[in-house]
């Protein structure tokens, strides 16, 4: 717990709550103002919109422990607010208003619009409102009404302020308070620790039915500078290939062809750790392989199934080998629901990239005579730079893009 | 003060307080020792729930199906043949059918905290092929969803009207037409507040509903409780549009847990739970034949028609409503001889769907508009033009046509030829043969509809589902200081019903709108109603109230003549006043004398009092039909796909308008939804039935940049069966934009020999359907 | 719709949040203004043991004019620059792009280091910065290094950051009087994340001209020494190549024809409207 303090509707306020608790939930569960209306929590909607030290923003992605100190109102503490009574009547006057959800936000935004800027046009308004949505009113009464009353205070001789008179830098709210440290949460739930550690992987049978089709499918080929016997016989050694494979590691030595493990894939700020269970098949006289496996990130709920068959045969020099890999997969559960990613050949042709390099790295060791413990291989870590994203990964791209490309 | 009666453009009574945040909604409701609830969800979209795992330490927090013994499924069912019902289990039991479906509900202090405990339940699921193509589910090797029914098919319906007369016809024009699934996204998203009233031994669920009292029904079924030990709250609410008519397993749950935990328990909705989880809507597929003639006149449509229905059927409308609905309402506002339609509801891994503004409308007049436009395009004349041949004549009114709907009134050729009047069609056709900067390419396009509304007994005892609307009722009484009560069941979620009530009761008593109040949203205090959906509650609350109001004003007459010492008959009622021949009284003055003064009432006064419910219909219950005209002009950009409305125009027609500001408004908001269906939302599956929309930054509403502000012309044709000639209007906005704006992309793309078939019209799917034109033209129209 | 429980510190110099970062076992992320990571720690997809506020450090948010450049530091909002509270150094380019990113709301939060080190491909700074040819200086508890804003972001989502590192500052060239810059995106709607990016700055008499093609699907494409593809940056259906710019993008990885398309195009929309 934190003990948050700060100035709402101009009256000191403290509460003592987690550290996650956002704006939003502060105000309206320590202090029950409940006109701050939460309509997505993910900073898109605007119905949160409510000003920290004299500009909008987001209450839902702001945290009230990082505006110790600021001051912060609310569509409650605009009663008796200039342009806030003048919005007020002008939003009735247009019919700028039905439901009322997002009308608190409205205010607040439109409020600043009219501060800031001196003689917007229609579509200027528009744009300086886009961040936030309506869902009744067609914006024709929200915008008129915020129009007449620019016009009007003009009139009057009311210069609008630009910036609406910030003079700090930074984010709005911060600076108020020095430094805190380290303070803990509540207890942490179990969950926080390593999963892997702390419960057996997952049972479930990694064999898939026949007519399991994978949502993402690709097919990639690359070529080793080693005969094609070496590599086929280092593809057997299914320990040796998951060590290859950046984040991945065994639980064990397979047993009649069914393996445990896991992978741990990491883009950006997000990790995840896919435990489960592979069965190999291997046929000596084609020299094509098929691992097919399925795993579960407990953290998100989200599980993947895979499917990876693998052809090696001689390259076109002697010497060389030519690997034709074919990877399918499929993705379910909260990782999955994002818009789609154009970026799956991409990442898929990263993720072999690495897996070759580090394919080539252990081969040319083994050659030489190293034992494999004793090698470093290229690309250890999925992340910065190398192959970085897991092709599981590859569909958030967009959503990051969608929703997070704006810190 | 004629100003605030019928007709008057009356400033909301309602505005003030959300003006201040002031609002309560159901998020906003505090109760001592209230927790809080998260649930799990199925994380996949078929499979077979083997278990639930409950660690140790959040036992006696965590409960599952095994858990709420007793509890009966969702069952919606409908009355039509061959209807094949599901049951929606409250928490999964034997399998999961859609993403989303509830496992196990989790209680802790802080909704944090649940969502805590919620992720330390493990579900042990067995995957299922989920299916998740309504037109593959049809297919007899596909998997099952509900393996008793031996397909996937809710219902299949068709109609033939003299079909084969149409053969013949020169122009045949087949179209593949789709709309994409959507959320209806409401601001506000779901919310239960439920607590077991001690006192009362009544169940108190807060909920945020459109029809409180159907919640009361659907939920003491499944609850086995009788009606009067549930009492349903709706408060403010923040927008419904259809997502907030339907029974939630969610209230279910809240409500079996309120009456055993011993205190207040709430589950609020967050934005991936509405978007992934909760209901859907639209989601059609048409292959749609025009015949006609040379000149345009059409001779018949052939259809057959896929509405994809989700997992479930939803409590009250059912999974059938929407393609049924889709066969009756095909033909639009035109007349034409024959017509042939085949449908589908299908069971799919999705949410359930169920009716967003417009319902089937939007997908019906999508099909049909762009066909007639390809028609138009065929024939080589101007869109308008076949319209103009087809439309139902105002001389033919009231109309029955060809799938016996009863059009009441209007003049559809009118509309439109009104709305073209606002557009310089020679203008823009000269402007199209300019290049434009940027090379943008300009488009017309246009569409008319008509839209029942307000369906009564004879409309929806066809359907068979659990709810028909009847008489509606509507309270009207005087408080002692002279002020008056209206209570109505159906529900104002940003429809104004508060002011426009007040208006119509002020109209008929004089009674100042301010002393006007209006209660809704309490099954307590109202009385039954199916609530608010269809267009239906100015007509029907509206007409309940004039006819209560006027009730009213007999029994005060009958006061106020005593008072006036004047014969009964030789009364009236006057702003406020009763008028006799040589004096008046105000209503306040016998308000007082009914409450506070009884001793001055006459023996014989009617025992009544001030006091009266009394129920409505309209002379004829078949509905009302409004209508309206929408021409869009766009812009289109070839190379980035973008395309931008450069001008709407609307003519509508919704008979009398109670207060035009209002109308105004909901068409504006019907129009914002339109241009969403048009160009912007969409709720993707992946073929593992997984959604791939779970914030407002992948499902896209449109903004304040993304809007027009329309030109908007009414026609006031009266409707002949309701109070005032008031039609039903609070859906159209929504129901024709995607037609008209895909009218003009098409246009525009004409010259590109390039046509967009499916929404939303994408950049993307302008730009493959410009490059699908340009390496196969053959394609055109199969493409997107 | 909650975050998970996380610890949370706010230290007032760099060096001290420095050592929060590089405390081993303990999964750290950094907040400024929380515009990105506050949606994905609300949706659980982030679940760090602490959070490092950096929004006390008062030299992250403050500004040093240099003669050549100026000096941003990372906590820096995005209307601090839109407002120009901030000098303009860039001949009004960093205002009126950051007047574009996202929304008001958020942009009086939002940060140019948390942006950048984001390392979203479509956010507005990556593509400008990039055509700008500023710097980033990041600390570490073994010092400072700074490197081209380009080589900072490594793909979608991964900066070239050491867990133990902070980004500090941006560094940004001041333009001649001669200089032109562009930039053109392309959004579905206001505010939405752009589909594609074009940007591109001429400083004759710095010697400097640059294209940048962004909100690709990995790091912008950018072209140091583009005089060949933009000329002086004026008439450019002269010069601009389009197929020749279509096959960079393809060679680059962009297979999909229709992004390629819509790629190209903003960057001749960005030098057709050049300022």
């Amino acid at each position: 717990m934190n003990t948050v303090s700060l100035i709402a509707n101009g009256r000191k306020v403290s509460a003592d709550v987690e550290p996650r608790t956002h704006l939003a939930d502060f105000l309206r569960d320590t202090q029950n103002l409940t006109g701050t209306h939460l309509g997505c929590e993910h900073g898109v909607c605007g119905a949160c919109t409510l000003l920290i030290d004299g500009a909008p923003a987001r209450s839902c992605i702001t945290f009230a422990v990082a505006c110790e100190n600021a001051e912060i109102i609310t569509i409650e503490g605009l009663d008796d607010d200039e342009i806030a009574a003048e919005l007020r009547a002008a939003f009735t006057r247009e019919h700028g208003l039905q439901c009322g959800y997002c009308t608190p936000g409205m205010i607040v935004s439109a409020r600043d619009v009219v501060m800031r800027l001196q003689e917007p046009s229609e579509h200027d308004i528009r744009v300086a409102m886009s961040g936030n949505l309506c869902r009744c009113t067609g914006y024709v009464g929200i915008i008129r009404a915020i129009q007449g009353v620019i016009e009007d205070r003009r009139a009057r001789g009311i210069a609008a302020i630009p910036g609406g008179g910030r003079t700090s830098l930074g984010p709005a709210g911060a600076g108020r308070a020095g430094a805190v440290a380290r303070a803990s949460a509540a207890a942490r739930i179990a969950l926080k620790t390593d999963a892997s550690e702390t419960t057996p992987a997952p049972s479930h049978s990694a064999s898939l039915s026949a007519d399991w089709k994978p949502q993402m499918s690709f097919n990639q080929s690359f070529v080793v500078s080693h005969p094609v016997d070496d590599v086929w016989r280092f593809f057997g050694r299914i320990e040796d290939v998951a060590s290859c494979l950046p984040g991945a590691s065994l639980a064990g030595a397979p047993v009649s062809g069914h393996v445990q493990g896991r992978i741990r894939v990491k883009v950006g700020p997000i990790s995840a750790e896919f435990q489960g269970a592979a069965e190999i098949d291997r046929d000596d006289a084609t020299r094509t392989g098929r691992i097919s496996g399925s795993g579960k990130d407990k953290r998100s709920g989200s599980a993947t199934r895979g499917l990876v068959g693998y052809a090696v045969k001689p390259g076109e020099n002697p010497g060389e080998t030519r690997v034709d890999v074919s990877i399918g997969y499929t993705l379910t559960g909260m990782l999955a629901q994002f818009g789609r990613s154009g970026l799956v050949e991409d990442v898929a042709s990263r993720l072999i990239k690495a897996f070759v390099a580090n394919l080539e790295a252990r081969l040319a060791h083994e050659a030489r005579g190293g034992r494999s413990e004793t090698l470093s291989l290229p690309v250890r870590e999925l992340d910065a730079g190398s192959l970085i994203s897991s092709v599981v990964f590859g569909r958030f791209r967009r959503l990051f893009a969608r929703l997070f490309g704006r810190n | 003060m004629k100003e605030q009666g019928v007709g008057a453009s009356l400033p909301r009574k309602e505005d003030d307080r959300f003006l201040r945040g002031r609002g309560e909604y159901v998020a906003d409701i505090r109760m001592a020792g209230m927790k809080d609830v998260a649930f799990l969800r199925s994380p996949l979209a078929h499979a077979r729930v083997r278990g639930v795992h409950v660690p140790d330490a959040v036992r006696g927090q965590v409960f599952s199906a095994q858990d709420l013994k007793g509890v009966r499924p969702i069952v919606a069912v409908s009355g039509l043949a061959g209807f094949k019902p599901s049951e929606q289990p409250v928490l999964a039991h034997d399998k999961v059918r859609q993403v989303g479906e509830l496992i196990a509900m989790c209680l802790a202090d802080t909704r944090a905290q649940a969502e805590d405990v919620a992720a330390q339940v493990e579900a042990d699921l067995e995957e299922l092929p989920a299916v998740h193509d309504m037109l593959a589910a049809r297919r007899p090797d596909s998997a099952l969803l509900h393996e008793q029914w031996g397909d996937n098919v809710f219902l299949e319906t068709f109609v033939d009207k003299n079909f084969e007369a149409a053969l013949d016809a020169p122009i045949k024009v087949t179209r593949v037409i789709s709309t994409a699934r959507q959320s209806m996204a409401p601001l506000e998203g779901r919310g239960t507040v439920a607590f077991w009233d001690k006192r009362k031994e009544q169940l108190v669920l807060h909920t945020g509903s459109q029809m409180p009292h159907i919640v009361r029904t659907g939920l003491a079924e499944c609850l086995g409780l009788e009606h009067g030990q549930v009492r349903i709250v709706s408060p403010d609410v923040g927008g419904g549009f259809g997502y907030k008519g339907i029974l939630l397993p969610e209230d279910v749950c809240l409500g079996w847990l309120a009456m055993r935990c011993g205190h207040a328990v709430r589950w609020i909705e967050d934005r991936r739970e509405h978007l992934t989880a909760g209901a859907n809507c639209r989601e059609h597929h048409y292959v749609i034949t025009g015949y006609a003639d040379r000149d345009g006149r059409l001779r018949g449509i052939d259809c057959e028609a896929t509405v994809d229905s989700g997992a479930y059927s939803s409590y009250p409308f059912s999974a059938c409503l929407e393609a049924a609905q889709v066969a009756s309402i095909l033909p639009g506002p035109y007349d034409f001889p024959s017509y042939r339609c085949r449908t589908w509801s299908v069971a799919t891994n999705k949410c359930p769907i169920l009716p967003y503004r417009g319902v089937a409308r939007t997908g019906v007049c999508f099909a049909l508009e762009l066909v007639l436009d390809a028609i138009a395009r065929e024939a080589g004349i101007e869109p308008h033009e076949v319209r103009m041949k087809n439309l139902v004549r105002p001389e033919q009114m009231p109309f029955d046509n060809i799938t016996n709907k009863h059009f009441d009134s209007g003049d559809y050729p009118d509309a439109l030829k009104r709305a073209m009047a606002a557009i310089d069609l020679d203008a823009i056709r000269a402007r199209q043969q300019r290049p434009e900067p940027g090379g943008r390419l300009i488009g017309i396009g246009q569409a008319i509809y008509c839209e029942q509304g307000a369906h009564g007994t004879s409309v929806y005892a066809g359907w068979g589902i659990p709810m028909v609307p009847g008489h509606e009722q509507a309270t009207a009484r005087m408080t002692p200081d002279g002020g008056l009560e209206l209570r109505i069941g159906a529900h104002s979620h940003g429809q104004s019903m508060e002011t426009t009530m007040a208006q119509i009761a002020h109209e008929i008593l004089g009674i100042d709108t301010g002393s006007i109040k209006v209660v809704h949203g309490d099954t307590e205090y109202t009385p039954y109603s199916t609530g608010t959906w269809g267009s239906r509650s100015a007509v029907m609350s509206g007409g309940a109230v004039a006819t209560a109001s006027r009730e009213l004003g007999e029994l005060a007459k009958g006061i106020g003549a005593h008072l006036l010492q004047a014969k009964r008959e030789d009364v009236k009622l006057e702003a406020g006043f009763v008028v006799g021949p040589a004096g008046r009284v105000s209503l306040k003055e016998v308000a007082r004398t009914w409450y506070l003064r009884p001793q001055d009432l006459p023996a014989g006064v009617d025992p009544r009092g001030l006091d009266t419910t009394i129920g409505y219909k309209p002379v004829r219950d078949s509905g009302t039909f409004s209508y309206a005209a929408h021409i869009a002009v766009v812009a289109v950009d070839p190379e980035i796909g973008d395309i931008e409305i450069l001008d709407y125009v609307i003519v509508e027609d919704g008979g009398k308008l109670i207060n035009p500001m209002v109308v105004d408004g909901q068409i504006y908001g019907g129009l914002a939804q339109g241009i969403g269906t048009a160009l912007y939302e969409e709720m993707n599956f992946d073929t593992s039935g997984q959604p791939l929309a779970s914030t407002f930054a992948d499902y896209l509403l449109p903004g304040p940049t993304e809007v027009p502000a329309p030109r908007l012309e009414h026609m006031e044709t009266l409707a002949p069966y309701t109070e005032f000639g008031v039609k039903g209007i609070g859906e159209g906005g929504a129901i024709a934009p995607p037609a008209a704006i895909g009218n003009a992309v098409n246009d525009a793309l004409k010259g590109l020999g390039a046509e967009l078939l499916h929404s939303p019209i994408t950049p993307r799917r302008v730009l493959e359907a410009i490059a699908n034109a340009a390496t196969d033209p053959a394609k055109v129209g199969e493409a997107a | 719709m909650k975050p998970v429980n996380f610890d949370y510190a706010r230290p007032s110099e760099v060096a001290s949040a420095i050592r929060y970062l590089a405390q081993d076992g303990v999964s750290a992320k950094i907040i400024a203004g929380g515009q990105s990571l506050g949606p994905m720690l609300n949706m659980r997809l982030v679940q760090p043991d602490l959070i490092v506020d950096i929004t006390a450090i008062e030299e992250l948010r403050s500004v040093q004019d240099r003669s050549d450049a100026i000096v941003i530091g990372a906590c820096v909002s995005h209307s601090d620059i839109e407002d120009r509270r901030v000098p303009d150094v860039t001949r009004g380019a960093m205002a009126s792009v950051a007047s574009g990113i996202a929304y008001r709301a958020v942009r009086n939060r939002g940060t140019i280091g948390g942006s950048l080190t984001h390392a979203d491909p479509s956010a507005d700074w990556i593509s400008i910065l990039a055509a700008l040819g500023a710097d980033v200086t990041l600390n570490g508890s073994g010092g400072s290094r700074t490197i081209a804003v380009e080589n900072y972001m490594v793909g979608a989502l991964e900066a070239d950051i050491a867990q133990s590192e902070l980004l500090v500052s941006i560094t940004v060239p001041k333009l001649s009087a001669s200089a032109r810059w562009g930039y053109y995106k392309s959004c579905r709607k206001t505010g939405e994340f752009a589909h594609a990016i074009g940007a591109f700055l001429t400083d004759p008499d710095r010697g400097v001209s640059r294209a940048v093609i962004g909100a690709t699907e990995t790091r912008p494409f950018v072209m140091t020494d583009a005089a060949a593809l933009i000329g002086d940056g004026r008439n450019p259906e002269r010069v601009f190549d389009q197929d020749a710019v279509g096959r960079l993008c393809e060679s680059l990885g962009m297979t999909d024809p229709i992004d390629r398309q819509t790629h190209v195009v903003a960057l001749r929309r960005a030098i057709e409207r050049a300022h």
